[in-house]
């Protein structure tokens, strides 16, 4: 018997920017600090770049198409958890390109700093209900964060109905776009939690924080190693917290980081590659935080999930953070 | 053994070090030993390894080379002094490095052996030799691997060490023919059971150091199977017991299932010992390393070779050349070795029971760096 939702991942929008750009284009435009043939292998093509959007506007895009595309009604909404896995994603950087939407970030300017995306999301997207809240340092888990609290606040408020989470980030223009062996592309996703929701009822949520591996840029190596051993064992915590075995699911919704690691990750947690949806890997790239429900929209778009299924979302965020949930579908 | 003349080699190695170290504390008894000159002078090496220790035995440095024929490179008188007087032979030079080419490991196991072996036809008045070798000459092997058992039996090896030391006892064996010699196989050697203390830093220690690191994600193997592993003050008072008392024979210097820890065991108990002799150490929040499968590991290994990280190369490097044979699980029966062992109190100790002292040798040592 499937037990009654607390709350659920009703629908999902994302927005990724038009331009594309190649692997080899990447690299020729000096945007690639390692070699192409590695990323290539690893199973990247392409990734979309931004242009003139800015993070709150593709935040903002994707936002619409989801409020547009979907039966809620706004006055539902009563909070926007907006996720930024990037420091100048919680910020009204414009990202080097020129927003309509937000201002130059300048940090000698304190009226600048007291300047925040979440609340341009609000008023844009005309949700006078909504309260809201900026999750961020946690890297590419915020938007994994930005869902558990979203179905915390439901359980603790009853006059919570539904939350809009909402994540986007733009990499800066001009620095290298591979990451510890993984290809990251511009994006922004958009989901409700809701009362209730049957869909993807949300069954479990981790999350392990290894504060001693905070600085990226210096103990990349170690993060790096941590990275595997971490994620087997937070995985086997939110099956046993859930009661479920790997058996149990139906798909593995993971982030856009390299094929290869999945390969590799997939065998220690005995999960075959048929049963991991990478199939957005190669084209869309890593989005940072919007790539878990950006694979869960595109998985039920394409039939790949059916009711009931259980699903297990994972991913790894800097800071350091590994982050799991299983929703039922 | 006190009216007795030993002949040693490899005393400037951790196992022949630890041995000569044993056989300096036994009053009146003689022991020669061969000593290579490098850029320091063969007396200064051996006082090196010496120490303060309180010598008691008559201890003669003698200038020479295993490489260099059956004279092994020792002049005329001393030659003729060493093949009239040697009583006991223990030979444990030799290189215990995995990543030298096929040729470069003969050259000094095979080759170097050879040379003893022809020293050894020379004494008139030889009683007995030890000739030390590993368990490890089983290659991948796996299960049960019986003392009165040679080589891989065709499995193959896990680096040239071990193809090395296979061939080494095939030449051993055709002179036990003749002479009255043994085959010691040691189990890998990891520190002093009291102590803890490291006389040679291996492949293990180096493991130790990349958990301690944060650098050892993964290791292949089977996390219920037997890690043998054995302490130096074992193995050398095991080695001068069977030099003195054995028949000829082959005989293993291992823990066995009964005193080893599984795989899974033993990563708990170095993550244990790191806690509690370096309490800081916690707060790096290290996860243990997983046990995989050789397949898994071997696409991990790729991955880090195709990402062409220097440091991750290295530290899987650095397992993989000792891991592999993880991977290959086996146990080593020692009931020849327990025989002749058999009340003399001489015996291998629970590894659970050392091992944490090693752990914080390296520690306090830094591995080896600094003054313990």
């Amino acid at each position: 018997m499937i037990p009654q939702p607390v709350a659920g991942i009703q629908s999902i929008a994302e927005y990724l920017p038009a331009r594309v750009a190649t692997v080899g284009e990447l690299h020729d435009r000096g945007l690639l600090s390692g070699s192409p043939e590695t990323l290539r292998s690893f199973g990247f093509e392409t990734v979309h770049l931004a242009g003139g959007e800015s993070n709150i506007d593709m935040a903002i895009a994707a936002a619409q198409r989801l409020l547009d595309e979907s039966d809620v009604d706004r006055d539902e909404i009563g909070m926007i958890l907006y996720a930024a896995a990037l420091n100048s994603s919680s910020t009204l950087w414009d990202g080097n390109g020129g927003s309509p939407n937000g201002s130059v970030l300048q940090l000698d300017s304190v009226p600048d700093l007291f300047k925040y995306p979440a609340s341009v999301l609000q008023t844009e997207l005309d949700l006078p209900n909504a309260s809201v809240i900026g999750i961020n340092q946690i890297g590419c888990a915020s938007i994994f964060a930005a869902l558990r609290m979203g179905r915390a606040l439901i359980v603790a408020e009853d006059d919570l109905k539904a939350v809009l989470c909402v994540s986007a980030d733009k990499f800066p223009a001009g620095r290298h776009r591979d990451l510890a062996y993984n290809l990251v592309s511009d994006g922004a996703c958009a989901t409700l939690v809701r009362r209730g929701g049957a869909r993807n009822r949300i069954v479990a949520c981790t999350q392990i924080t290894k504060g001693a591996l905070w600085d990226s840029e210096n103990i990349e190596n170690e993060i790096i190693a941590a990275y595997f051993p971490t994620a087997t064992a937070l995985i086997e915590r939110t099956l046993a917290k859930a009661g479920l075995e790997m058996d149990d699911i139906s798909l593995v919704i993971p982030h856009n980081v390299s094929l290869r690691s999945w390969e590799i990750l997939g065998r220690l947690i005995g999960c075959p590659p048929e049963r991991i949806y990478t199939d957005n890997i190669a084209k869309v790239g890593h989005t940072i935080a919007s790539d878990n429900l950006l694979n869960l929209h595109r998985a039920t778009e394409v039939g790949r999930i059916e009711k009931g299924d259980y699903l297990l979302l994972f991913t790894f965020g800097y800071g350091s953070n590994w982050a799991c949930m299983i929703v039922q579908h | 053994m006190s009216d007795q003349s030993i002949f040693l080699t490899g005393a400037t190695g951790a196992v022949g070090g630890d041995l000569l170290r044993t056989l300096a504390t036994r009053s009146g008894l003689r022991v020669n030993v061969l000593v290579r000159r490098t850029d320091r002078s063969p007396c200064d090496r051996i006082k090196a390894i010496l120490g303060d220790l309180d010598v008691t035995a008559k201890i003669n440095v003698v200038e020479g080379d295993i490489s260099c024929g059956s004279a092994l490179g020792v002049d005329g008188d001393s030659l003729a002094t060493l093949r009239r007087e040697t009583t006991h032979i223990i030979h444990a030079a030799g290189t215990t490095s995995f990543t030298l080419p096929l040729a470069a490991a003969r050259a000094a196991n095979v080759d170097g052996t050879r040379n003893v072996l022809d020293f050894a036809g020379s004494c008139g008045s030889l009683e007995s030799g030890a000739f030390l070798s590993t368990v490890y000459v089983s290659g991948k092997r796996r299960g049960i691997f019986a003392e009165w058992e040679y080589g891989d039996r065709g499995e193959g090896f896990i680096n040239s060490y071990e193809q090395s030391k296979a061939e080494m006892e095939a030449v051993v064996r055709d002179a036990m023919c003749e002479l009255p010699l043994s085959l010691v196989r040691l189990s890998t050697v990891v520190g002093d059971s009291a102590t803890g203390r490291v006389s040679g830093f291996n492949t293990i220690h180096h493991a130790i150091r990349l958990l301690y690191n944060g650098l050892a994600p993964m290791i292949p193997g089977d996390p219920a199977e037997p890690v043998d592993i054995v302490s130096s003050d074992f193995v050398s008072a095991a080695v001068l017991h069977l030099v003195e008392n054995a028949e000829p024979g082959v005989f293993h210097l291992a823990a066995g299932r009964d005193s080893s820890s599984t795989l899974e065991d033993l990563i708990g108990e170095t993550v244990s010992a790191l806690t509690q002799f370096r309490p800081a150490w916690r707060k790096r929040a290290v996860e243990r390393p997983l046990i995989v499968d050789l397949d898994t590991y071997e696409l991990f290994v790729r991955s880090v070779e195709e990402t062409g990280n220097e440091v991750l190369k290295g530290a899987t490097r650095s397992i993989r050349t000792f891991a592999y044979q993880l991977a290959h699980p086996k146990v080593f029966v020692t009931n020849r070795a327990a025989a002749i062992l058999d009340g003399s109190g001489i015996a291998p100790q629970r590894s659970s029971e050392f091992y944490p002292r090693v752990v914080r040798y390296c520690l306090e040592s830094n591995w080896g760096t600094r003054p313990c």
